[in-house]
């Protein structure tokens, strides 16, 4: 789908899904082009730094923006939201981007976690039976870790006999089961049904004496935050280790591995494993912040966050895992009813020009052209529609704040406007499409009408209901992706030995 | 059928592996099954025969449109490989079409034309609504991804699934929609043993009896066509069927045109049935057919059509026999430990690692 | 080797400040908040949020629950004694079945919102146990149109929100017995079959149900399906035919009408259905079933002209909202007035905990207990014509 750029004519031509050429060799060429421009400067000294100095420069210019000059709404929906879902995709990396395995029941984990914790933080009462366990978070929060990781055992071990798409499935259908363990089967009342666990006590720590309760939302984000920085850690000590290695080995080659002596069965255990206790970790927290775990908590929604995170970082990258989760779970927060959609409006706005600018960023012509044409296009469809179409114009701006008069002026505002808006996103779907196969001056012009026709889908049907658009941007995002930059942000590409 | 022989076993495999393979499982489903039929009949909850037939007929009524789906699911493995995550919503898509077309036409209470003209309009159309979506899904989205990683093009399904998903809530909404099927065609039906014996609506009549003569078209299909030997080369070994002058894109998009009309089909088979269509069903009949598919043995088309049918009786006799709560579980577990058991299904052959 | 120092360092460094950062965070008290009793300018337009499930999968009630909110608002804002008191609304969509989360993040976004002053909502009850924390916090008031759960408002068993929740309509306790005192008396059924939705809601009135059926000598036999379920021929198979009557308290109308569309393809058309207050729809539409609701006054001049501006379609879940709506803008009317122009959150609770509303859109007078339970309030039983519209029976 990207456009193959030419290399240039003494670099070895990139190889892809060629047999024994590893990746370092089919960058060659584009490390070459890399290098150059400005740009290339900076990606040069980024190159250079090791790990460690990556990571202490990633690591507070994601997290400590949230310092306390944000307000405790805020903190809680971002900042908690970001920290949780960056502890999951660092677990998940571990499953699939340091061990190759796709774990599609992950989710199940988190769960785990969240129900062991929340069962030994309170009082229960169901079907008859009451539970009252009000362990010290310095018990729970390890037992938890623990409980999930005997069932990342449990599920390792069904790795033996799999490989690849049957232990999808099977993790699939795990994740499904937990879903179904806790809202509906529900033995002895333990999970609560779909009442959930709920009112159980804040993390409370005593140690030698001294005792300290986090119950306040910024204890909670500083919390997460340690424990964030503490997983970043192992995880980088473990992928420099022995068992790293082992385990990138067997993901490029596991009978290769074998033969070299490495225990792939085990590795791929303990891979599960540590997934699923960095899973549990995260799920402790969540129940503790969220006073309590219910089933919905844990659906397949979940699964696809996770995952569009650990994609868009890039599996395998741990600096990747944060810059994702900051960037997914914003957008997540930003797309969100309870968000002003003023903000909504700008970010979309500001990620559309940019976007069209990167389409058209080698030829200064036609960027010029296609801006030119799609503001003419615009003022040129509202002044025919208001010709013509009256009711097509004096529809309202959806909460416009300062942008409505531009919006009232360029877009066209339908009165009734579902039936013509669900054509409409036909259309703009057709027409991206269209333009991804095009190339040159025929991309020009379409471009002018896939903005303009996508600005009238996002103004009519869109941003009405923010929560169920941001789901298909994340969708459209794993297909772009996959198909532009498998590697995504921060991942190196990989290249399939056959 | 698109099972790959084993090239190591080539002519002699008569003689050993593959055969006993299948009667062993073959032998072993049916001791189980038999087993389990007199188990329940005579000690399990609800006792007696008619009991358990009804049960098995309202799961082979469930278990043919399972069967339609996971037909997809292992035609399309079979040729590219590839765990279509979306296919179910394809089906989804489907069942709206036909929704539509019936809601153009009138709807269930006052059909504008015969309600066997409407009917086959509204399969027509899902079938080839759902057949064109799944060649532009494999156009756009998989066809990139050819040579990459085999996890690329899984994680682009599971992004296509969700967006296909989330698209249909933006435009349908939220709520239920209805068929009523019932009201369309008849509440009526066979009684087979007398008023109190097994009853079989005459709309599960139909919806069997579709299934099965698409099923039957598409072994033709596969069989005894030019189209069908390309499918079958395709799958045992593109490049060599590419060097052997079949243009391999052509081939993976019909077969992918062909998979996703019969989930088309079994969409408007499953609307009619059972009424309520929403943007979530495609997710539920997707894991349930991909289910079909791997019991099947995936990549194989008997199997498919097995797998279909054995998880929708597994499914009836769970919810007919246990507690509502603990059915979906059970029915997991079932699977979970088949699959543990027996991973390459019933009519699947076992995996080779080429080294 | 430098590498290695190097990496210790910082593995020492972030250590250190992972501590000391979580015991500063911690050890600052939870702010009993000043929120409550914060003091906030009236002004001309006071806010009031909504939190219902406006999409999802219980999106159909969020939303009726959401017209039935802002028609109050504009009823009220178009009064003429209302020019200087204008309510605004404000949305949050908890998206209840779909991940508690939201509702815990709508809470969180109410609660920092300085200007709200109450709540209405949310739908469900689990939703309400999960943000209690959090609209305490917050000193917010909130009144449910739709959270029955019996034991939200006992102070103890999940939660005490004494005094900051409050719900316009009857709760389990009321609709359970009403329901089977029909059955028992009126309807003489002796053999009752009865399937929840494995909801809270669903299984709260059932368990309900059954209990009186039972200690009555009424034979009963109790299943389940979920929600997402559209296949009930094994369930209907196991329903004994002279089985007389189905309790389905569901909360999705769409697939009580399937469920009833199957039985009776199935042959058992003899047996009625009885549902409860979420299937008061007209997608529900098989004729001579029963069902439990609020006694709406349908012919009342407001939800007449409701259901007109709505092309026909009463949306009567929502009706509640409507009352929710109006008890907390006469309390905050209330309480602006006593403090010439400001008032606090605390003060506007205290209003709505003695609110006496004679009468009501859903044909009873509004009041609460110390729990915040609504007083008095009943249902009436209706039935389904067979044009599909509900005729009060009972």
């Amino acid at each position: 789908m990207a456009e193959a750029t030419p290399p240039p004519a003494d670099a070895p031509a990139p190889a892809t899904g060629q047999i024994g050429v590893d990746s370092w060799v089919s960058e060659s060429g584009e490390r070459q082009q890399r290098y150059t421009g400005p740009w290339g400067q900076v990606a040069r000294v980024w190159d250079r730094l090791p790990p460690a100095g990556k990571l202490a420069l990633i690591t507070p210019a994601i997290l400590v923006p949230f310092i306390p000059f944000v307000s405790t709404g805020n903190l809680f929906n971002y900042g908690i939201f970001i920290l949780i879902y960056a502890l999951l995709a660092l677990g998940l990396n571990v499953v699939v981007g340091f061990a190759g395995l796709l774990d599609l029941g992950y989710v199940a984990f988190f769960g785990f976690g969240a129900y062991t914790y929340a069962f030994l933080s309170g009082t229960h009462s169901e079907k008859g039976h009451v539970y009252t366990h009000h362990w010290p978070a310095e018990l729970a929060i390890p037992v938890a870790v623990v409980v999930c990781g005997v069932l990342g055992v449990f599920l390792g071990s069904t790795s033996r006999r799999l490989l690849g798409d049957y232990l999808a499935i099977v993790t699939l259908f795990f994740g499904q089961a937990f879903v179904v363990f806790t809202n509906a089967a529900d033995p002895y009342g333990i999970t609560n049904g779909s009442n959930g666990l709920a009112n159980i006590d804040p993390l409370r720590f005593s140690f030698f004496g001294y005792s300290v309760t986090i119950a306040s939302v910024r204890g909670y984000y500083w919390f997460l935050f340690g424990c964030v920085v503490l997983v970043l850690i192992l995880l980088h000590l473990l992928s420099e280790s022995r068992t790293g290695r082992a385990w990138k080995a067997s993901r490029e080659d596991p009978l290769a591995a074998e033969l070299m002596g490495m225990p792939v069965n085990r590795l791929k255990i303990m891979a599960f494993a540590l997934g699923a206790m960095i899973a549990g970790l995260a799920g402790t927290t969540f129940a503790a912040a969220q006073t309590g775990a219910f089933p919905q908590n844990f659906s397949t929604q979940v699964l696809i966050l996770i995952y569009a995170v650990v994609i868009l970082g890039g599996a395998g990258s741990l600096t990747g895992m944060l810059v994702g989760a900051a960037v997914i779970i914003a957008s997540n927060q930003v797309l969100d009813s309870t968000s002003p959609p003023q903000l909504q409006r700008v970010l979309f706005y500001l990620a559309l020009i940019v976007g069209f600018c990167w389409l058209f960023r080698k030829s200064w012509k036609q960027l010029v052209t296609v801006i030119v044409l799609t503001v003419g296009l615009g003022f040129a469809v509202h002044a025919i529609a208001a010709e013509w179409w009256p009711r097509g114009v004096h529809g309202a701006v959806t909460s416009g704040g300062f942008l409505t008069g531009a919006i009232k002026q360029w877009v066209l505002l339908p009165v009734d406007s579902t039936r013509i808006a669900d054509y409409a996103y036909l259309l703009a779907i057709v027409l991206a499409v269209a333009l991804t196969q095009l190339k040159g001056w025929w991309r020009v012009a379409i471009a002018p009408f896939l903005f303009v026709i996508t600005v009238f889908v996002w103004e009519n049907l869109l941003i009405v209901q923010p929560a169920v658009t941001r789901y298909v941007l994340f969708g459209a995002l794993l297909i772009a992706l996959m198909a532009a930059r498998p590697q995504g942000l921060f991942g190196t590409a990989r290249v399939e030995i056959v | 059928m698109i099972a790959t022989p084993s090239p190591r076993l080539g002519r002699l495999g008569s003689l050993g592996g593959e055969h006993r393979h299948r009667l062993g499982s073959f032998g072993g489903l049916g001791i189980a099954l038999v087993a389990w039929a007199l188990y329940a009949v005579y000690f399990g909850p609800t006792q007696g025969w008619t009991f358990f037939f009804q049960l098995t007929v309202n799961g082979i009524i469930l278990g043919s449109i399972y069967a339609l789906i996971a037909l997809g699911y292992s035609m399309v493995y079979g040729i590219l490989k590839l765990l279509n995550f979306a296919h179910g919503d394809v089906y989804m898509i489907g069942s709206f079409i036909g929704f539509g077309i019936l809601t153009l036409l009138g709807g269930a209470l006052s059909p504008a034309i015969p309600v066997v003209l409407l009917v086959l309009i509204m399969f027509v159309a899902a079938m080839l609504g759902s057949g064109v979506l799944g060649v532009a899904i494999e156009r756009f989205a998989y066809r990139p991804l050819r040579n990459a990683p085999r996890i690329a093009p899984l994680i682009s399904a599971l992004g296509v699934a969700f967006f296909l998903e989330n698209s249909a809530l933006l435009l349908f909404g939220a709520q239920y929609r209805n068929y009523d099927g019932y009201d369309l065609i008849s509440y009526n039906g066979i009684h087979i043993g007398g008023v109190t014996g097994i009853f079989v609506s005459y709309l599960g009549v139909i919806v069997i009896s579709t299934a099965v003569v698409l099923m039957v078209a598409l072994v033709c299909l596969v069989r005894f066509t030019r189209f069908g030997k390309a499918m079958r080369a395709v799958s045992f070994d593109r490049e060599a069927a590419a060097m052997m002058g079949i243009d391999t894109d052509r081939v993976i998009a019909k077969t992918f045109f062909a998979g996703s009309a019969l989930a088309g089909a079994a969409g408007v088979m499953f609307g009619l049935l059972f009424s309520q269509i929403y943007y979530l069903i495609g997710f539920l009949a997707g894991l349930k057919g991909f289910t079909a598919a791997v019991v099947g043995g995936i990549g194989s088309i008997p199997g498919a059509m097995l797998g279909g049918l054995l998880v929708g009786m597994v499914e009836s006799w769970a919810q007919g026999y246990l507690n509502g709560n603990v059915a979906d579980l059970v029915v997991f577990g079932i699977l979970i430990a088949f699959m543990l058991v027996r991973p390459t299904g019933l009519l699947g052959s076992p995996a080779l690692q080429k080294v | 080797m430098l590498k290695r120092v190097g990496a210790l360092a910082v593995i020492a460094t972030a250590f250190a400040v992972a501590v000391s950062t979580t015991a500063w965070g911690s050890s600052k008290a939870p702010a009993k908040s000043a929120a409550a009793t914060k003091t906030v300018n009236c002004g001309k337009v006071r806010t009031i949020g909504i939190a219902a499930p406006l999409t999802g999968p219980a999106s159909s009630i969020g939303v009726q629950q959401l017209h039935w909110a802002q028609y109050f608002v504009k009823r009220w804002n178009k009064a003429k004694a209302n020019k200087n008191q204008q309510i605004k609304l404000i949305q949050g969509d908890t998206q209840l079945g779909v991940d508690t989360a939201f509702a815990v993040k709508v809470a969180n976004s109410f609660s920092s919102n300085s200007k709200v002053l109450a709540v209405v909502g949310p739908a469900g009850s689990q939703e309400v146990v999960a943000s209690t924390k959090t609209y305490k916090g917050g000193g917010l008031a909130w009144v449910s149109g739709s959270a029955t759960r019996t034991t939200l408002t006992d102070g103890h068993t999940d939660g005490n929100r004494i005094g900051y929740f409050f719900r316009v309509v009857p709760n389990d306790s009321v609709q359970g017995p009403t329901v089977a005192n029909y059955m028992i008396n009126k309807l003489k059924w002796k053999r009752v079959y009865i399937i929840d939705d494995q909801e809270t809601y669903s299984q709260g009135l059932a368990d309900g149900v059954q209990k009186i059926l039972q200690n009555k000598g009424v034979s009963v036999t109790r299943n389940s399906i979920s929600q997402t379920a559209s296949d009930f021929s094994s369930v209907i198979a196991k329903i004994p035919s002279n089985t007389q009557g189905v309790y389905i308290p569901w909360q999705l109308a769409p697939q009580a009408q399937a469920f009833g569309q199957q039985l009776k393809a199935a042959g058992k058309s003899s047996i009625k259905l009885f549902g409860s207050d979420g299937l008061f729809s007209p997608d529900w539409k098989i004729g001579g079933s029963y069902d439990s609701f609020f006694p709406v006054n349908t012919n009342d001049p407001v939800v007449k002209a409701f259901a007109n501006a709505h092309g026909g379609d009463g949306q009567y879940f929502g009706a509640p909202s409507y009352v929710a709506a109006q008890v907390e803008a006469n309390a905050i009317t209330s309480a602006c007035k006593a403090g010439h122009g400001k008032t606090s959150r605390a003060a506007v609770r205290k209003l709505i905990a003695k609110t006496k509303l004679k009468s009501s859109i859903l044909g009873f007078g509004v009041s609460f207990s110390k729990g915040g339970d609504l007083k008095g309030g009943g249902f009436g039983v209706y039935q389904i014509q067979s044009n599909g519209s509900f005729k009060r029976i009972g």
